[in-house]
């Protein structure tokens, strides 16, 4: 729903369901971002391509921009207001489109607790009857086609980009900590 | 009228990133993660992160305002710099999802987009060269 105001207009404040977590900015600094541009093949998920390219840069934690290409799978949700009332906003059932053209999208690499590399992606997409739409990407179920994706990637080297479990919003979400000492 | 500077001369520095969290303002976070991390100037490398309603200024000045929860950022672009009276100013414009996956652009209205479950922002310092005119 689109509100058309004069002035500005009162932002709200939202109730989580969990308890107030009195950091509100969670930081972390590199003295230089590593940088690096992929170009992300046809017939390979998002998924795939991004994590082992960069994994072969020794990058596990990044934050880039994906620019235009053609896919010939897409899967994407939508964030929605939970009707059970557990979380505040959850992400709704997979779409599956085939055939879209991407616009563009930004994307962060991370890690599970466990090791394993996340991408949490959002971008913007035109599907094959004309209409443009976005939503967080499935990267794992999303087919770049016949024109690849591109990505610029600045890679975060001195500390790492972890999933973990946030009490205040009760979802997995990603943080800057320090790095973890292999070995 | 003051003559405008076309093109200024720099480098990147450093790298910061940060989550911010829910009920935070979008682009007073951004500035304060700049005077957290004590950046002058900044680019936003890349962003993404939901809103509990989105806000973005019209050419007329009035306010377009995208109802969630959660509004999505797709992308963002923006840029931090230091004012002529050492306060922090972000300009961020970007493009943003409603729950139906309709999208909206236009720039950032400070103070009224508020952060839903998570922001993640990627920002990289801008050093201009100090022979800048």
């Amino acid at each position: 729903m689109v509100e058309k105001l004069m002035g500005l207009p009162r932002s709200r404040t939202v109730v989580h369901p969990g308890p107030f977590r009195p950091v509100r900015i969670d930081r972390m600094r590199d003295q230089k971002g590593r940088h690096f541009r992929l170009s992300l093949p046809g017939g390979r998920t998002l998924h795939e391509s991004l994590v082992q390219a960069l994994a072969d840069e020794g990058v596990a934690s990044a934050s880039m921009t994906l620019i235009g290409g053609e896919l010939a799978e897409l899967g994407f949700c939508l964030a929605l207001p939970d009707p059970t009332g557990r979380v505040l906003a959850t992400y709704g059932a997979p779409h599956r489109v085939h055939g879209a053209c991407f616009i563009f999208g930004n994307a962060t690499l991370g890690s599970s607790a466990s090791g394993t590399p996340v991408v949490h992606c959002h971008g913007a997409f035109r599907t094959a009857d004309g209409a443009v739409r976005g939503g967080h990407i499935l990267t794992d179920r999303t087919v770049v086609g016949r024109r690849s994706v591109t990505a610029v990637v600045t890679a975060l080297d001195s500390f790492e980009l972890r999933v973990v479990y946030d009490d205040e919003t009760r979802m997995p979400l990603m943080r800057p900590q320090a790095r973890r000492v292999h070995g | 009228m003051a003559e405008m500077r076309l093109i200024e001369s720099g480098r990147m520095g450093r790298v910061a990133y940060a989550r911010i969290a829910p009920n935070e303002d979008l682009v007073s976070s951004v500035e304060k993660l700049c005077l957290a991390e004590g950046f002058g100037h900044a680019f936003v490398r890349g962003a993404l992160g939901s809103l509990v309603d989105a806000c973005l200024e019209r050419a007329d000045g009035s306010c377009q305002v995208i109802r969630g929860p959660a509004a999505e950022i797709v992308s963002l672009a923006g840029e931090v710099r230091s004012q002529p009276d050492g306060s922090l100013r972000a300009a961020l414009t970007g493009v943003v999802a409603d729950t139906h996956g309709h999208l909206y652009g236009g720039p950032f209205v400070a103070g009224a987009n508020a952060v839903c479950v998570t922001f993640e922002v990627t920002l990289e310092e801008w050093l201009p060269s100090p022979d800048n005119p």
